[in-house]
């Protein structure tokens, strides 16, 4: 029992990250149909931008006398930087692609992805960066189950989020614009909204989740590298698309269920096969669910 | 041209701001403390200067300065064009094909070996053009398939002793019967959810690969496979033939060329069938397709088969050529690549495929020079093609305007 | 994007500039093939920054007699065989006399049979795969040591700290497992109880489920055999957070200043097999002054000198033959028995170098030596 709980808590940790990836992959996914390959390395940007900053604060001595007001300030710095990187990838190589193929903007996606990926890694160096330690440590203990506080507050902030981004989209104006721009963009112009301006802000939204989510990955397991983006870029889309494209709630679902059932298919049967797992889950899924978990109605959109 | 630079100047003031403030807290900002604004002002005061020369002359060019120099170019080009339109399509082949046999004579093994590479690219780019370009299926996890072929062949040849030309059918069997599991549970589904179905069984396949010890040997890979072997006419003692293992590179070059050349054939004559027609029909809109009396379900698993076993038998003839295979050739990337490829060059269109692969495995090889910038160099030129032109070099002219697409 | 056209473009200036500034003297070629891109693009790194620092030495000591210089030509594998094939292949055409590389043992392979077409001499600095040097290549030659070696000296560590259970993990590449699988055999035969043998697989980075799984067996001891540091370190930080006290024993991949500077507290009391490293030796002391002059730090991993000791062994026998013929340098090779920075350095008939490995502690976050197989004893400074 213990171990199973144990296990359940490093599922809804990792699934929690995962979530928080896929909520910002989602947002922009939901507004122009696009599989973002870039916000993987938004994600990475936002970790090191991170790293720059509370190493930084770390060494002229800040970090030890104000941990909270550092580390807030650099998160909000890492996402304003975020957002700048997003916004100029965005009018860079998707603005002019939107008229064109959606697979063309997939590709130009793809091509800014390896250009960051090795901009990252030709300006901070190969090599893994640590971070700080000054909250990693440190827990509960039940017994033999451990918490740590970083797993409480992943959790935390994800669910957060989840709840701000709801608000944002079904409370707000600018949430009425974004649904609306993603419904149907001449409509919405017709009505007087301006898409360009609503997916730029998608966009930021999108980048600046990336960055929190990186500097929590980063702080949680204690280090950033170049190509920390790739693989949990994929595991986002996963879970996006599980919970269905477009659906806040739905990245949230998706993202822990894909969390949980790596954990469970590692800890109980074999972690070699553990990404198989989740991958033939996600395929049964969609089998019987063909628009995921929380998705609406078929739309007629192809390739 | 003073205007000109004001109407420019501005975006160009602003881009280059922005991109100031990018690159300082990456190059300035140092871990022990301190600040530095050099590197990065360098860095940037670089590109800057680059960038006002090539704005330079990209305004000079637009102001129609540079017309005596590029027009004899233009025309020469044109005149090229020209001539080759107006030649008949048999001749047009044949030269094509002499160029292509003649290339070995006059080039050196690392151009032999990136021609090889290109060669099988075209083989899996056409394959899987049958897929997206054709039936308009996104498939993430086409390198699957070609992972199936490689390995499948190099266990037929390890441990049965087959030969690559015996084992080509049994190859394209697996990689058929592989490509309908994969399309049977992705029938239903379409759009982006039959990508991530997609990616998600290139992964599963290549995890596979790298699991299953007793079977692929997981990630020490199968050594030791036999390259193609075939007759090779000798003058040694008067006329006679050889049977030879063809290890040296010009002697794969032609049989990969005469791979391509199939697969170039196979997928010209689909495309002009009723097959390709169907297909192009579930493309450009399923609903009507299935209205017309077309068979979506099997059409579209036909559709999988067919990639799948032009990536098979592709797949077959890399694992020969190496003689050695292992997981890591068959990672998400490759798919990437491939779908890359096929989309750059032009979705439909064979010669716009084969300039896309020629594009994409040629360039990361020039970029060589630039050893660490290489992959930078790559994703840059890779966003660029595409923005100048967004459908393809290419574009196939039996591409429709997508309902979806046409309301913006 | 006009930035990063225009950053292509200045580049490729510089690079026209540097290759026909090149192309006068007369050089000696020698290439180097790593990963420099792609997610093992640390390690790749390192290897050719240990070819360019047994350049430096050499061409300080004066250089070789009947050559003006030295040229590296460092290619990118990016660990994928093709990638590595065509990298053998333009080697080839820049004419090198002999290459140190790859990295993976997938790359090596495949490029080692290409090069082998063309009488070149292949050293590889990382490359464990047996098969490497097995396939009488007649230029082939290893300079890391093999696995069987590497786990003898684990196992008897394993047995010196009277460890009754252990739990194996690996992260499924061709040298981690390998190691691994001859760990769970030595010890199968020394006594010591394989609890299991888990995987895990490339790129992962939340060990929980695994290390969870651990724990709930409570081993003596957790052997951890794993590509490389960033990795180790991840699975260190995230074994003691969720408290396992096992003697943790791993390999030379996690060798390297970066585990314990990510790792931190973490990465205390860890044990590891590396080659006896002599760092008061002349040949250390030599490379690691040119190793930071090149990076900037004088932090190296495992890779960076052995791919050190490659190069200096390769320019050694040329220079010491005097010519570029294959078998002659291959001659001068076998010959050679001379203290290395990483260890004394001889090579058998096959290819392969001899090798003494020994367990280094981490403490104080440093690696030191801690214990030697050979004669069962504590080294002198950690009584």
């Amino acid at each position: 029992m213990e171990y199973f709980i144990q296990q359940l808590i490093n599922g809804l940790t990792l699934g929690g990250i995962y979530a928080l990836i896929a909520l910002g992959y989602t947002m922009v996914y939901g507004i122009i149909q696009l599989i973002n390959f870039a916000h993987g390395e938004f994600f990475a940007a936002g970790g090191y931008m991170g790293v720059i900053l509370l190493s930084f604060l770390s060494a002229n001595g800040y970090l030890a006398t104000n941990p909270w007001l550092c580390l807030s300030g650099s998160i909000i710095l890492a996402m304003i930087y975020c957002s700048l990187l997003a916004t100029g990838v965005e009018k860079i190589a998707y603005k002019p692609l939107r008229k064109s193929s959606r697979l063309s903007v997939l590709l130009s996606a793809l091509g800014m992805s390896i250009f960051i990926q090795n901009g990252l890694m030709l300006t901070q160096g190969v090599y893994d960066k640590p971070y700080p330690s000054i909250f990693s440590g440190g827990g509960f203990d039940f017994g033999n189950i451990k918490i740590s506080y970083m797993q409480i507050v992943i959790l935390l902030i994800t669910i957060l989020l989840l709840v701000f981004l709801n608000i944002l989209v079904f409370k707000t104006r600018i949430g009425k614009a974004m649904r609306a721009t993603a419904q149907d963009k001449t409509m919405s112009s017709l009505v007087g909204i301006k898409s360009d301006r609503v997916i730029s802000i998608t966009f930021i939204i999108g980048a600046s989740l990336a960055a929190a989510a990186g500097i929590m990955v980063g702080m949680y397991y204690g280090s950033v590298g170049y190509n920390m983006g790739f693989v949990p870029g994929i595991k986002a889309f996963a879970a996006a698309v599980l919970g269905g494209i477009g659906n806040i709630t739905g990245a949230m679902i998706g993202g822990l269920l894909i969390g949980i059932i790596e954990i469970f298919g590692a800890g109980y049967i074999s972690s070699e096969y553990k990404d198989v797992f989740a991958f033939i889950i996600l395929i049964g899924v969609l089998y019987f669910m063909p628009t995921g978990i929380m998705g609406e109605n078929v739309d007629d959109t192809r390739v | 041209m003073i205007q000109e630079f004001k109407s420019k100047g501005k975006n160009y003031l602003i881009g280059l701001i922005w991109f100031f403030l990018l690159l300082w807290p990456l190059l300035g900002i140092h871990s022990d403390g301190t600040l530095s604004f050099a590197k990065a002002f360098y860095v940037w005061f670089y590109i800057f200067c680059a960038s006002i020369i090539v704005v330079t002359v990209y305004i000079i060019h637009k102001k129609g300065l540079t017309l005596p120099l590029v027009k004899p170019l233009a025309s020469a080009t044109n005149k090229i064009y020209g001539y080759a339109a107006s030649m008949p399509k048999p001749v047009l082949f044949i030269i094509i094909g002499v160029i292509a046999f003649l290339f070995p004579f006059f080039t050196e093994r690392y151009a032999q070996d990136t021609a090889i590479n290109v060669l099988i690219y075209i083989c899996l780019g056409l394959g899987l053009n049958i897929v997206v370009g054709m039936a308009g299926l996104l498939d993430l996890g086409y390198i699957a398939f070609y992972g199936v072929g490689a390995y499948t062949y190099a266990l037929l040849n390890t441990l049965y002793g087959l030969s690559f030309w015996l084992s080509l059918p049994i190859v394209a069997i697996f990689a058929g019967i592989a490509g309908c599991i994969v399309g049977y549970p992705t029938l239903r589904m379409r759009g982006d959810y039959l990508a991530i179905v997609t990616l998600g069984f290139g992964e599963i396949i290549r995890i596979i690969f790298n699991n299953w010890m007793q079977l692929t040997n997981g990630p020490n890979g199968i050594l030791g496979i036999k390259p193609p072997a075939a007759l090779i006419p000798s003058f040694a003692n008067g006329f006679s033939f050889e049977y030879l293992y063809l290890k040296k590179l010009h002697y794969l070059y032609y049989a990969a060329l005469l791979l391509a050349v199939f697969t170039i054939i196979v997928v010209s004559r689909l495309s002009a069938s009723r097959i390709g027609r169907a297909w192009e029909a579930i493309r450009e809109d399923e609903t009507v397709a299935e209205m017309t009396g077309i068979n979506t379900f099997s059409l579209k698993l036909l559709a999988y088969a067919t990639g799948a076993v032009l990536g098979g038998i592709a797949g077959a003839f890399f694992a020969a050529r190496m003689r050695f295979v292992s997981p890591e050739s068959f990672t998400f990337i490759e798919s990437a690549m491939v779908l890359s490829m096929v989309v750059l060059g032009g979705m439909g269109s064979i010669p716009g495929i084969i300039l896309g692969v020629i594009a994409l495995i040629a360039l990361p090889e020039v970029f060589r020079e630039f050893e660490l910038y290489r992959m930078l160099a790559f994703g840059a030129s890779m966003t660029l093609m595409m923005l100048f032109r967004p459908k393809g070099l290419i574009p196939s002219k039996r591409m429709g305007v997508r309902s979806e697409e046409k309301e913006e | 994007m006009k930035f990063k056209k225009l950053k292509l473009f200045v580049l490729t200036i510089i690079t026209a500039i540097f290759i026909s500034a090149g192309a006068f003297a007369e050089t000696l070629k020698i290439g180097s093939m790593g990963p420099l891109t792609g997610p093992y693009a640390a390690d790749g790194n390192d290897i050719a920054n240990g070819v360019r620092s047994a350049i430096a030495v050499i061409e300080d000591e004066g250089g070789i007699e009947g050559f003006d210089k030295i040229e590296l030509f460092a290619e990118d594998t990016a660990c994928d065989p093709r990638q590595a094939v065509a990298a053998a292949n333009k080697l080839i055409n820049s004419e090198v006399i002999g290459v140190i590389g790859a990295y993976c043992s997938s790359a090596t392979i495949p490029a080692s049979e290409v090069l082998a077409e063309e009488d070149i001499i292949m050293i590889t600095p990382a490359s464990t795969n047996e098969k490497v040097t097995e396939r009488e290549l007649k230029y082939m030659f290893r300079m890391c040591g093999r696995d069987d070696d590497q786990s003898k000296a684990a196992v008897s560590f394993l047995k010196y700290k009277k460890a009754k259970t252990v739990f194996i993990i690996d992260d499924k590449t061709t040298y981690s497992q390998g190691l691994a699988e001859n760990v769970a055999k030595g010890c199968e035969a020394a006594g010591i109880k394989v609890i299991l043998h888990d995987h895990v697989n490339q790129g992962d980075k939340d060990f929980s489920a695994v290390l969870t799984k651990l724990k709930s067996k409570a081993p003596d001891a957790l052997y951890m055999s794993l590509q490389n540091s960033a990795t180790g370190s991840l699975m260190a930080i995230q074994a003691k957070r969720i408290g396992i006290e096992a003697t943790i024993l791993s390999q030379d991949a996690v060798y390297h200043p970066q585990f314990i500077d990510i790792a931190k507290d973490a990465a205390e009391g860890i044990y590891l097999t590396c080659g006896f490293m002599d760092k008061g030796t002349e040949s250390y002391k030599n490379f690691i002054a040119k190793f930071q002059k090149i990076t900037g730090t004088d932090k190296s991993g495992a890779y960076s000198v052995y791919a050190y000791d490659s190069a200096i062994t390769l320019l050694k026998a040329i220079k010491k033959t005097g010519g570029t013929d294959p078998a002659k340098i291959k001659e001068a090779m076998l010959k050679m028995n001379y203290q290395g920075a990483s260890k004394n350095i001889s090579f058998k008939e096959n290819g392969d170098s001899s090798s003494s490995y020994i367990i280094f502690k981490v403490e104080n976050k440093n690696f030191k030596n801690h214990w030697n197989p050979e004669t069962g004893e504590l080294f002198s400074e950690t009584k």
